[in-house]
């Protein structure tokens, strides 16, 4: 499987289905359509690839994914970034001095770093920083088509920057991807590992960097925006339980909840079911004013009633039995 | 005799924009050729062995500079080249293959007398001559089966004979799985020889 994660997309391009058709030609399995923004980010953020591509002959075999990628000049707002991401299926961020690498390695939430490579970067690339970037999951991106295109100052920037990032990466954390944004831009998959092999890239890593790593970031992305504490998604969400059968409820039924994602707007008023701390402070309390309970069993004995107040907005999926006495943690 | 070992590359030249001249009487006004033939097309009549050796030269002088000229003139031929597949196996000296490889990755262009752009992929890197030629044949036979499959889809328009195609790009993921990727490891009987005559 290759990927080529950065195929840019332009509002009213009539040649896209043509260079798709391309890419497939050359073997790649999934691409991502990538658009760009630079500074301000508008007021309403949406996407802006259209869901369906509104073309008619695209290649029936290639995966499509959709992604942005924001330049990161000095006016950036940190708070919109969440919502961004949540817009498209990856979100790359383009640094454009050390700060804002340092930035993207360290705090930045985003699934590519992705540098200009045709321009003469100012600053060296640390090991340290790369792989602390690595470890939290990003991947740094290197794009050949602009050098292929380009001209000789451009393709001799990508060379000095491509084995600089190579060798301060040590050749672990890295995707290949185009940058085409004509047909004629695209390479096969493996003309862009040789490239990364002349680079300084060894081989069966820059075969990864086109297979294992890009499929790593599709994943964890996708896995970001749909996953919640161990749940990889919500298939089928269960029906509206009767109220008599929710005192009663069991432990550890991941993902079947009736109760949804965290999701405060769901426009029905949903009843929501009695957690598992109220309903065994209901019975401890049934208990002691009299009534005739057989021993609940109650690992931790009877809880005191003053953890009470926060109980009853927690909202609990996973497998965590003893959540009862931890604080809300939600 | 010190034996030289070379590398043998198959490459494909693969025409990624529309044709400037429709010239081709065949094609009924309705027809769409299917995007697998158009990428493949037959090169322009002056496109030949010549016209790819001074491709890749200055291809390689350009990127690799003198230096790069000197090491990869000694051994630069092109054995096969074919207008009609747009097909071509290079030989190269095994040591610096990849730089001939490079500058064919940076060709974007035909050189002057053709002058179309073009991507040159490179299919299969191996040590003999014959493997490449055995590729070539079975890439033939296949590219011809997928774009009969996309002619037909195209025109009966039915979901059913879709089901084909996975078929014909299943066999060719079988090369994707090798970390070795497209070079063909070096065959025993060669390295065996050359060991008695290294020195």
């Amino acid at each position: 499987m290759f990927y080529d994660l950065n195929v840019p997309y332009a509002q009213g391009d009539a040649t896209l289905p043509r260079t798709l058709a391309f890419i497939n030609e050359l073997g790649y399995n999934v691409v991502a359509l990538n658009h760009s923004i630079a500074g301000k980010l508008p007021a309403q953020i949406s996407c802006a690839i259209p869901d369906p591509l509104p073309f008619k002959d695209l290649p029936p075999k290639l995966e499509i994914r959709r992604r942005v990628t924001l330049t990161l000049t000095e006016s950036y707002q940190n708070a919109r970034l969440a919502e961004l991401a949540r817009a498209y299926n990856i979100l790359a961020v383009r640094p454009i001095d050390e700060r804002t690498l340092q930035l993207a390695c360290g705090s930045l939430d985003c699934d590519i770093i992705s540098l200009d490579l045709t321009q003469r970067l100012p600053f060296y690339f640390k090991f340290k920083m790369l792989s602390e970037a690595v470890k939290s999951g990003k991947r740094l991106e290197l794009c050949y088509s602009q050098g292929v295109l380009g001209d000789s100052s451009a393709r001799r920037n990508l060379i000095s920057n491509a084995t600089q990032l190579i060798r301060a990466s040590r050749g672990r954390g890295l995707i290949i991807s185009s940058e085409a944004k004509a047909a004629v831009g695209c390479r096969g998959p493996w003309d862009a590992i040789n490239l990364a092999t002349i680079w300084g890239l060894a081989q069966d890593r820059g075969f990864e960097a086109m297979s294992k790593e890009a499929r790593g970031v599709v994943v964890s992305a996708q896995l970001k925006r749909t996953g919640y504490r161990g749940v990889i998604d919500m298939v089928y969400g269960g029906e509206k339980p009767a109220l008599s059968e929710i005192a009663g409820q069991g432990s550890a039924v991941k993902g079947k909840q009736q109760v949804p994602k965290r999701k405060a707007d769901d426009g029905e008023a949903v009843e929501k079911p009695i957690s598992k701390r109220e309903a065994k402070r209901r019975k401890h309390e049934a208990r002691m004013s009299g009534g005739t309970n057989p021993g609940t069993s109650n690992r931790d004995g009877p809880t005191q009633p003053a953890i009470a107040a926060p109980a009853e907005s927690t909202t609990e999926e996973t497998t965590d039995v003893q959540s009862a006495a931890t604080p809300n943690s939600a | 005799m010190v034996r030289i070992k070379h590398r043998y590359l198959l490459i494909n030249i693969l025409y990624p924009d529309p044709k400037s001249t429709s010239g081709r009487p065949a094609t009924k006004p309705g027809d769409e050729v299917p995007y697998t033939v158009q990428f493949r097309r037959p090169s322009p009549d002056r496109m030949d062995g010549g016209v790819l050796t001074r491709l890749i030269r200055d291809g390689v002088a350009e990127l690799f500079g003198d230096y790069g000229s000197g090491k990869v003139a000694g051994s630069l031929q092109v054995k096969y080249f074919s207008q009609a597949t747009s097909t071509a196996i290079v030989r190269v000296s095994r040591d610096h293959y990849r730089l001939v490889w490079a500058a064919l990755t940076f060709a974007t262009r035909l050189p002057n007398p053709v002058g179309q752009p073009c991507v040159i992929q490179v299919v299969r890197v191996s040590g003999t001559i014959r493997k490449s030629e055995e590729e070539a044949i079975r890439r033939a036979r296949l590219s011809i089966r997928q774009a009969e499959a996309a002619a037909k889809s195209s025109n009966a328009a039915t979901a059913g004979l879709a089901a084909a195609t996975p078929q014909l790009l299943s066999t060719e993921d079988d090369d994707v799985d090798m970390i070795n990727g497209i070079e063909d490891p070096d065959d025993p009987r060669d390295i065996e020889e050359d060991l008695d005559d290294e020195g």
